[in-house]
């Protein structure tokens, strides 16, 4: 049993090296890259495309890379041992697909291809139209043909410096130039009207002092640099980084990668936009697609990008931009970053402002329709109280005769002394002075009356609910003791302070204990009308007014409050209905209860004005 | 003619101006501010006197205080004085008795008139009173006796018919009938009949104790 399971352990262990066949079956891509794959223009191409190449659903394949650094070896030597060197490397790896990144690259692998990889596939990139011609790839080799003129960074050079006079192009010599080196011919032609420098090989260190004195109206157009003439060599972006540190004019550049070592902007190559291009080739040819059908085709890797913390220190204005620009590194606006946060804050916002105005609009008829009500309220009130007063009449007449009977005798007596003699001006000066106060009586009834059957617009002012109580006790004594009734009003010891309106407060008391006394006139005696005021809890006053009577007959305890309802020979009804309405208009209560002893209990409760 | 006004009035004010000006007028003035004080003080009808009584006073109404003294014997004629006269009480107060109602304001002129008017009554009753006092005292001298055969004779019964009535003789009932004109102090008949007539002893039975 051991045996066997060491046995299977072996055959498990040789399993990898035992398969030729199935190493044989491993696809594999192998790119080429006429320069440095760690650069990051190059590198970004790569990334793309091994992206695109990964994202196929079949991704088993080995991708292969190599650098083969032509834009700083070169020679025949070097290219041979180059050759020499890939035919030892893949000679056991079958290649599928060649992708060949440059112009450079493409000319050696044309070269190397019969002996190498004869019939394989070739995808290129990175080559422009005028490489492509001269170079003549037979139909099995496709790709991309990818251009970058000078003409379009002149374009950007004029957006950039909008009066431009003169360009300078600077970068290593155009001998030495890879994807820059037609812009060579082009010069001529794109640029006819302005005065054009090329700066075209120098040392690095001559170039950062020219840049420093350029002329104004002119702008920089960088392509590559990779030598700084001392024998550094040097990556494109790290040479313009220095370049931009000294450069007194923007800097025009055609390679998405120099925006940020201080590149302004230009049309730039789009190195993700290539790499996945190359990418989306390699899976068409992988898929069975025909190389007939593929055939080499340019494509658009070129966009009008721009550094805004360059345009901000040369004063480029966005509008002058070619159409389609975008702006990079701009510092986010807080619209860029929080638009739809904004956008929402701002709704709600407006629906809140909508929702208060409707609620005020609501607030404003409230309170107009409150307003009518207790207009309405006053008017019916001032009814009421005409209806009370025809009932005191008796009762207004006599505190009313009272002083002027007063009066008329001390007048004739004043009259009378003073005709004697010798008057007694003494008695006559006490006579004066009793006709003075009697009279004062009279008009207090009679303001007292006005005030009372004055049309008044209710009011709500802070009142002490004991002396309306005491109000009203007082003016209706004498009504009282004509009925043989006994007014007695047990105050709450302490202020009890309410919003109220004390006219019409007044009123319903008023008819409360009017309705009392009226109610034990078949009484033989004990005729009594109790007032009490007292605290409920702490929040609301207390008025009771109780009598002796027979109380309420128990069928009309539910509609005593109604308008018309009335239990007397000679009532309208409207006196306990207005006041139920004036109580409610205070927030209050009222209620009628027959008390266990006999007789009727009228209570209300109105809310206490809190401080 | 002088005499006592009592006022009651609960308004101290028209108390004084009304007890000024009947001073004025040579009268004596009692005030009462309510219906308690008057009772608690009941006046002394031995002169002229009246009483001036508000509708409206405290404790008791004025017709209740009107028929209180009525019963309690008073013969102060009462004037009603009112700040505000509902027919009601009026005709009430006038059936008890009520020697006028008065209405405030009123004038001084109205006011002593109806005063001097209640004092003259006043007046008078109380000499009525006192001669029908006086004939009291004098009826109240006579034996039982003497009383019954008084009866029989003011109405109009002969000697001889009281005597059988009584159970003696025509000679003891004339003796008796010469007591009672000694002590009645009258010399004829007719004169013994006014009396009876007076002190009510021809109206009903209740006035005229038949029998002691």
């Amino acid at each position: 049993m051991a045996l066997r399971g060491l046995i299977v352990g072996l055959f498990a262990l040789l399993a990898p090296t035992d398969l030729p066949a199935g190493e044989a079956r491993s696809r594999s891509i192998l790119v080429l890259d006429q320069s440095d794959m760690r650069g990051s223009f190059n590198h970004q191409i790569f990334a793309a495309f091994q992206a695109e190449v990964g994202s196929h659903s079949r991704s088993n394949f080995t991708v292969y890379a190599e650098d083969l650094d032509l834009e700083r070896f070169s020679g025949e030597d070097y290219e041979s041992t180059l050759q020499k060197m890939l035919s030892a490397k893949y000679r056991d790896k079958p290649v599928e697909v060649l992708v060949v990144i440059g112009e450079c690259a493409l000319r050696v692998v044309l070269r190397w291809r019969d002996e190498l990889w004869p019939g394989i596939p070739v995808v290129f990139t990175m080559v422009d139209e005028a490489d492509f011609r001269r170079l003549k790839p037979p139909p099995d080799v496709t790709g991309s043909i990818v251009g970058v003129k000078l003409a379009d960074s002149i374009i950007a050079a004029r957006a950039v410096v909008p009066d431009l006079a003169s360009v300078y192009i600077v970068g290593d010599a155009w001998d030495r130039q890879t994807v820059f080196k037609n812009w060579r011919e082009e010069v001529a032609s794109a640029a006819s009207d302005l005065h054009v420098v090329e700066l075209m090989g120098g040392t690095l260190t001559e170039l950062r002092q020219r840049v420093s004195e350029l002329p104004e109206r002119s702008a920089i157009i960088y392509s590559s640099m990779h030598f700084d003439g001392e024998g550094t060599s040097l990556r494109a972006g790290a040479a313009l980084s220095r370049i931009a540190e000294k450069a007194n004019r923007p800097i025009v550049v055609a390679a998405e990668t120099l925006l940020s070592p201080g590149g302004v902007g230009g049309y730039v190559l789009l190195p993700s936009v290539i790499g996945a291009e190359a990418g989306r080739l390699v899976l068409r040819i992988i898929d069975g697609g025909k190389l007939v059908d593929i055939p080499p085709k340019a494509i658009e890797a070129v966009a009008p990008i721009f550094n805004w913390g360059q345009m901000e220190r040369w004063g480029v204005r966005e509008s002058d931009l070619p159409p389609g620009s975008e702006i990079r590194f701009r510092d986010a606006t807080f619209w860029d970053e929080y638009r739809w946060q904004t956008l929402a804050v701002i709704a709600v916002i407006l629906i809140q402002a909508a929702l208060i105005s409707i609620l005020l609009h609501e607030r404003r008829r409230r309170s107009d329709a409150e307003f009518e009500a207790h207009q309405r309220l006053s008017e019916l009130a001032h009814v009421g109280r005409r209806a009370t007063a025809g009932e005191l009449s008796s009762s207004i007449a006599h505190e009313l005769n009272q002083p002027l009977g007063a009066i008329l005798t001390n007048a004739e007596t004043a009259e009378l002394i003073l005709e004697s003699p010798s008057p007694d001006l003494a008695e006559l000066k006490d006579i004066v002075a009793d006709i003075r106060r009697d009279d004062q009586r009279a008009s207090e009834v009679i303001h007292r009356l006005r005030s009372f059957l004055r049309r008044t617009p209710f009011e709500l002012r802070d009142v002490d609910l004991n002396d309306i109580m005491r109000e009203v006790f007082d003016f209706l004594a004498a009504q009282a003791a004509a009925s043989n009734v006994v007014l007695y009003f047990n105050a709450f010891p302490e202020a009890l302070p309410i919003k109220g309106d004390a006219v019409q407060l007044q009123q319903v008391i008023l008819n409360l204990v009017v309705n009392s006394i009226e109610a034990m006139s078949a009484m033989p005696y004990g005729r009594a009308v109790i007032g009490r005021t007292d605290l409920n809890g702490g929040t609301s006053a207390i008025v009771s007014i109780s009598d002796f009577g027979p109380g309420i007959p128990s069928k009309g305890f539910n509609e005593i409050f109604d308008p018309f309802f009335t239990t007397k020979k000679q009532g309208m009804g409207i006196g306990l209905s207005i006041a139920r309405t004036i109580i409610q208009a205070h927030k209050g209560q009222i209620w009628a209860e027959n008390q266990a002893e006999g007789g009727a209990v009228f209570r209300l409760s109105l809310p206490l004005a809190l401080h | 003619m002088a005499g006592t006004v009592h006022v009651v009035d609960d308004d101290a004010s028209f108390r004084t101006a009304v007890e000024r000006r009947l001073k004025k007028a040579g009268y004596s003035v009692a005030t009462y501010a309510s219906a308690r004080q008057l009772l608690d003080h009941l006046p002394d009808e031995s002169q002229p006197g009246c009483i001036l009584l508000d509708v409206r006073i405290p404790d008791l109404s004025g017709p209740q205080l009107q028929d209180r003294l009525g019963k309690l014997g008073s013969t102060l004629p009462i004037v009603f004085l009112t700040g505000y006269a509902d027919v009601r009480t009026t005709v009430q107060a006038i059936k008890a008795g009520a020697e006028d109602f008065l209405t405030k304001p009123v004038s001084s002129e109205h006011l002593l008139r109806v005063v001097e008017q209640a004092m003259e009554r006043h007046e008078a009753s109380r000499w009525v009173k006192q001669k029908l006092d006086t004939l009291r005292e004098l009826l109240d001298t006579l034996t039982p006796r003497e009383r019954q055969v008084f009866e029989g004779v003011v109405q109009g019964k002969i000697n001889k018919q009281i005597g059988r009535e009584l159970g003696t003789t025509e000679r003891t009932i004339k003796a008796h009938r010469h007591q009672v004109m000694e002590k009645m102090k009258v010399r004829s008949l007719a004169e013994l009949v006014s009396i009876a007539e007076r002190v009510g002893m021809l109206r009903g039975e209740e006035n005229t104790p038949v029998s002691g």
